[in-house]
């Protein structure tokens, strides 16, 4: 459906896209992931010519976009793009947002693009809202009207450009669920995104993007849980982990739990299954590790590992060879610890210490 | 972690809401040591209650000791993760709870 050659792009001096060549097919979920200000908002606006690339050819259904003959307003409207800023036009009533480009564009007969706009309004949970002003709508309700607004065009593939980036946390989920809704109807789709577990759950492919261009190209299962080059191995990593250093017993117990949540309610934890996690974090600092050694420098490491849906507490000190199932002080703690844990090991190697707690 | 208190007679109330661990259950220490001679009868009230770690069980401890026969001690309104700590750890052998569970 779209092939790319050769595409580079860049902004007077700086390269910010080299040499990317791939293929895009019907009815694949892509998800574009990777360090921010690698490409990635970059590269997917140069398919829809949002961005006109410094050098390569752009194919879609076999016709170059960026050929001098190329009709660049029709192949644009096979494409449908949906904005982390919603872009939707706020003089205008939500279905009048929505009608807009089938009736100057596509010359629906009015009636009709007005049925199909509310049609679409409905599909997104928004019927009662069409005609509130943008203003009037929250967040996630903009969102959801700009990809009513998008599909009102009927595309053949919808761009996402990080659609919930820009949204508080409670209303990022609304907007995900219109998005699987999208996915499943068999939609083409491109999806540049921070929504790790989203991506995992709704993609056919995975792009990494470092390096000014697709570093890693592969299905879910390949880039979240065997990444192959050391890039993508690196930001895995970082995005299922997270470290937090601990100084002596008057650390900032809560910052801890603050992190510990955060980072859990991102993998889609339930409440009660992050309560024990920090339970165990604190257990294992407060309870054990900082009554035995109250001025220790420990460096916690909290990863989640999407294959086996455990977490692993790892807590390194230096210091000399310590049991944790022994630890004399706190029995209370170590009795808590054991109940929510698989496995708890302790290990010592060249004067460090490190327990593992898996959850 | 907010401590409600209410008492009427002998019997004094501390009702706790939100979470009780490390860095909270120093507060709940020093209400413990406010309690003078005139309570006879201390209830702890943790329907508000959401989260107990150690730290918290070791003022509890506490607090059982000082409100040891004559006097008497009842931790109510505990939930179910609270009660799966109690049960670990022993608690809900030498603490009275009320309601589910005991």
């Amino acid at each position: 459906m779209i092939q790319i050659n050769n595409l580079s792009k860049s902004f007077g001096t700086l390269s910010v896209l080299e040499n990317i060549s791939t293929e895009i097919k019907k009815g694949e979920v892509i998800s574009i992931i990777g360090p921010s200000g690698c490409g990635k908002s970059t590269f997917m606006r140069c398919i829809n010519l949002m961005e006109k690339p410094t050098t390569g050819e752009i194919t879609i259904d076999g016709q170059n976009i960026l050929a001098q003959k190329a009709d660049v307003c029709r192949l644009r409207q096979k494409m449908g793009m949906v904005f982390q800023s919603f872009n939707l036009f706020s003089h205008l009533m939500v279905i009048e947002n929505i009608m807009l480009a089938p009736l100057s564009l596509l010359k629906l007969p009015r009636q009709q693009a007005y049925e199909e706009g509310l049609r679409f309004l409905e599909m997104v949970g928004l019927g009662a809202k069409a005609m509130a002003f943008p203003d009037e709508l929250s967040g996630g309700q903009k969102q959801r009207a700009a990809i009513a607004r998008t599909l009102a065009m009927k595309p053949e593939i919808v761009l996402l450009d990080e659609p919930t980036s820009a949204l508080d946390p409670t209303m990022v989920s609304e907007v995900l669920a219109v998005i699987r809704k999208l996915v499943a109807s068999g939609m083409t789709m491109m999806i540049v995104t921070h929504e790790m577990k989203f991506a995992r759950d709704v993609s056919s492919r995975v792009f990494y993007m470092d390096d000014k261009g697709i570093y890693e190209d592969g299905t879910p299962a390949q880039i979240f849980d065997a990444p192959q080059k050391p890039k993508t191995r690196a930001f895995i990593k970082k995005i299922s982990s997270f470290a937090y250093d601990v100084q002596g017993k008057s650390f900032d117990l809560y910052e801890l739990q603050a992190r510990v949540e955060g980072f859990l309610t991102k993998q889609m934890f339930t409440e009660g299954r992050i309560m024990n996690a920090q339970l165990v974090c604190e257990e294992l600092l407060s309870g054990i590790l900082l009554r035995t050694f109250p001025d220790a420098y420990i460096a916690l490491t909290v990863e989640y590992s999407d294959a086996s849906g455990e977490v692993t507490v790892q807590a390194d000190f230096t210091g000399e060879v310590y049991d944790l199932k022994s630890a004399a002080c706190g029995e209370m703690s170590l009795a808590i610890i054991e109940k929510y844990a698989k496995d708890i090991s302790s290990t010592h190697r060249e004067g460090k210490n490190t327990l593992q707690v898996v959850l | 972690m907010i401590i409600n208190k209410h008492q009427t007679a002998a019997k004094l109330v501390l009702a706790l809401e939100g979470r009780l661990d490390t860095t909270t259950s120093p507060k709940l220490e020093a209400e413990i040591l406010l309690i003078g001679g005139d309570v006879q009868q201390l209830e702890l009230d943790f329907h508000q209650l959401d989260y107990l770690s150690s730290a918290g069980l070791r003022v509890i401890l506490a607090a059982e000791k000082k409100m040891a026969s004559p006097r008497g001690m009842i931790v109510t309104g505990v939930n179910e993760t609270i009660m799966e700590v109690f049960d670990i750890t022993g608690f809900s052998d030498i603490l009275v709870i009320e309601g589910e569970g005991q």
